[in-house]
């Protein structure tokens, strides 16, 4: 059966959760493209040999093929395009540098887009509303006005909090922190939320 | 839209504070606050009066509607009336929250309100997916929503939404040459 | 307070932007933060907005920079920057969401646009959404197309990016009375009519129908 594997591609991707991505399958990229080789060059053969003998019984076939033709060009692209789209999803989660395991499953090509991507990003970012820029990669939260409770877990070193004041991260050390500030701490297991 | 988003929202209310501090004018980029004098109450956002509290700088003076009496009078109206009435705010639910888990003691009867609140909102909420199904299977184009509040509007947005342009794609690929090739959208 | 910006994309009139108080300023942010999150669509951009926006927000750090750590006043000034740095941020990155989206479509429509009309992309979205389909055209072409037959080896973007559906349904609230809003069939057994959009009412209905008035700003989505 023609364009088999240019399915496989699309399911492979459908039965993945969103923001998941896995290898790049070269291997089934490679050989719907040999398919498609095949299929051009059969009916290359059958169009001549229907021109100069006047073969209209060919034309079915010939019609069949161009059909899994653009399905297969349908597939593949769809395949990559939808692999850009979590790519890109990747570059607003781990900012700009992707951990080793995930660029393993990116092929060259898409590496260069990735890059290319960040660079249009970084641009825009650095250009929006006069010479500052803005960084919209952060506050992808709204702010809380709200101070929580934290016991620091290992020596951070100093933090500075939002009205300014330089506090000193000590291990066991416990501080009343805005919480926004220590969300990230938090995950990063400096800190932890004392529940009272 | 994140329900963070709307309580986000719903900080920009203005309650009153009786502050223990004193500070001149504040010139906020919003607006200006103040002056702060302790004893005197003063009009805020909550989003800087839940700071304030917190950081024990103040005592919050609930909302006039933040009252057992007139909640129960809306419960009433809401439970008898078939349309949705005014809500108490248009932020009631978020700020009942707010105020309740961090100044739950500037709040007297604190417990009576939130059973009061989560009341009206239930009765409220049954409405809206009464609505929202009388909406779709009569095929409907518009609705009037007066009074529903945006966090209510959001409980429903996306389920409604999806299901609303679902019915519309099957029902627009059914006329034929209507269906264009997507062929990045599969 | 009929919009002294909404109109400010094409017309850079600086006595329009002298009228407006910075308290009028967060709130024509926060009406296209909404407006921008909800619209089905790509709308016009406020780049004036942004700008007179980023240009408090640098001024009022710049002043903070000033004062003495741990005065409460500069923490209530620092908690309403972030507020306000959230809206804008959050702006900025609904519409750049449209835009790689759509990208073919946002381009095609800029370029169609007659003289004068306003433009939907700020420049620097408009250079953004050009890498952006240039970066994945090319992109195609490395991986695949170039391996293809002769004939397949271009993908018609257009056609191929789905484009805005302009038929979602949204939810809105009037803030200047409308009379005589059409109001499309859903069915073949049901007629067209006309409602009334009552100031202060609220809607559920086509974004088709009533997006003349979100760039009016008559209508506010929600």
């Amino acid at each position: 059966m023609f364009c088999e594997k240019s399915i496989e591609l699309i399911r492979e991707l459908q039965r993945m959760r969103d923001g998941q991505l896995p290898a790049f399958n070269e291997d089934a990229v490679r050989q719907v493209l040999e398919e498609m080789k095949a299929l051009y060059e059969q009916n290359q053969g059958d169009v001549n040999e229907a021109k100069t003998e006047g073969k209209s019984e060919l034309i079915p076939s010939i019609k069949l093929r161009h059909c899994c033709l653009l399905r297969n060009q349908r597939c593949v692209a769809a395949y990559l395009y939808d692999r850009l789209l979590r790519i890109r999803a990747l570059r607003w989660e781990y900012g700009s540098v992707l951990p080793p395991n995930i660029r393993f499953h990116m092929c060259a090509e898409e590496l260069q887009w990735f890059n290319q991507y960040k660079k249009s990003l970084a641009n825009f970012m650095r250009s929006v509303g006069g010479e500052e820029g803005l960084d919209i990669t952060q506050d992808m939260k709204p702010p809380k006005s709200l101070y929580i409770e934290v016991r620091c877990l290992k020596d951070h070193g100093e933090f500075e909090i939002d009205d300014g004041t330089i506090i000193l991260l000590k291990k066991n050390s416990q501080h009343f922190l805005p919480r926004w500030k220590c969300e990230q701490l938090i995950r990063q297991g400096v800190l932890e939320h004392v529940l009272s | 839209m994140d329900p963070s988003e709307v309580e986000f929202l719903a900080e920009k209310e203005v309650v009153k504070i009786i502050p223990n501090f004193s500070l001149d004018k504040i010139y906020l980029i919003g607006g200006d606050l103040g002056p702060f004098n302790p004893g005197l109450p003063v009009d805020v956002p909550v989003w800087l009066a839940l700071n304030l509290k917190q950081r024990q700088k103040c005592r919050i003076l609930p909302p006039e509607w933040m009252d057992v009496d007139k909640l129960e009078d809306v419960r009433e109206m809401e439970r008898k009336e078939e349309s949705f009435t005014p809500p108490p705010s248009p932020y009631y639910m978020e700020l009942t929250k707010l105020l309740l888990n961090h100044a739950s003691d500037n709040i007297p009867k604190a417990d009576e309100i939130r059973t009061l609140v989560k009341d009206i909102w239930d009765t409220r909420i049954a409405k809206l997916r009464l609505s929202a199904d009388s909406f779709i299977s009569q095929q409907e184009a518009h609705a009037k929503l007066d009074n529903l509040t945006l966090m209510e509007i959001n409980t429903t947005r996306s389920f409604l939404l999806d299901s609303l342009n679902c019915m519309f794609k099957l029902r627009s690929n059914m006329q034929p040459g209507s269906g264009t090739g997507k062929a990045l959208d599969y | 307070m009929s919009d002294a910006l909404s109109d400010g994309g094409s017309d850079h009139d600086d006595s329009q932007e002298d009228v407006m108080t910075p308290v009028e300023l967060i709130a024509k942010l926060e009406e296209a933060w909404l407006n921008e999150k909800f619209s089905p669509d790509l709308l016009e951009n406020k780049s004036e907005i942004v700008e007179c926006v980023m240009e408090q927000l640098t001024h009022m750090e710049a002043n903070l920079q000033r004062v003495s750590k741990g005065d409460t006043k500069a923490s209530v000034h620092r908690m309403e920057i972030d507020r306000i740095r959230f809206v804008l941020s959050s702006y900025l990155r609904s519409r750049l969401q449209k835009i790689e989206k759509f990208f073919p479509h946002v381009l095609e429509k800029e370029k169609s646009r007659a003289d004068g009309d306003p433009s939907y992309l700020s420049p620097e979205e408009y250079a953004f959404a050009r890498e952006y389909l240039a970066n994945t055209e090319t992109y195609l072409k490395a991986v695949a197309l170039r391996h293809m037959p002769p004939n397949l080896q271009s993908v018609n973007m257009m056609k191929a990016v789905p484009e805005p559906c302009l038929d979602s349904f949204v939810f809105l609230r009037v803030k200047e009375r409308q009379d005589n809003i059409m109001v499309e069939p859903e069915t073949d057994d049901q007629r067209e009519y006309v409602v009334d959009l009552e100031e202060g009412s609220q809607h559920l209905m086509r974004y088709r129908t009533i997006a003349p008035l979100v760039s009016t700003g008559a209508v506010q989505l929600i």
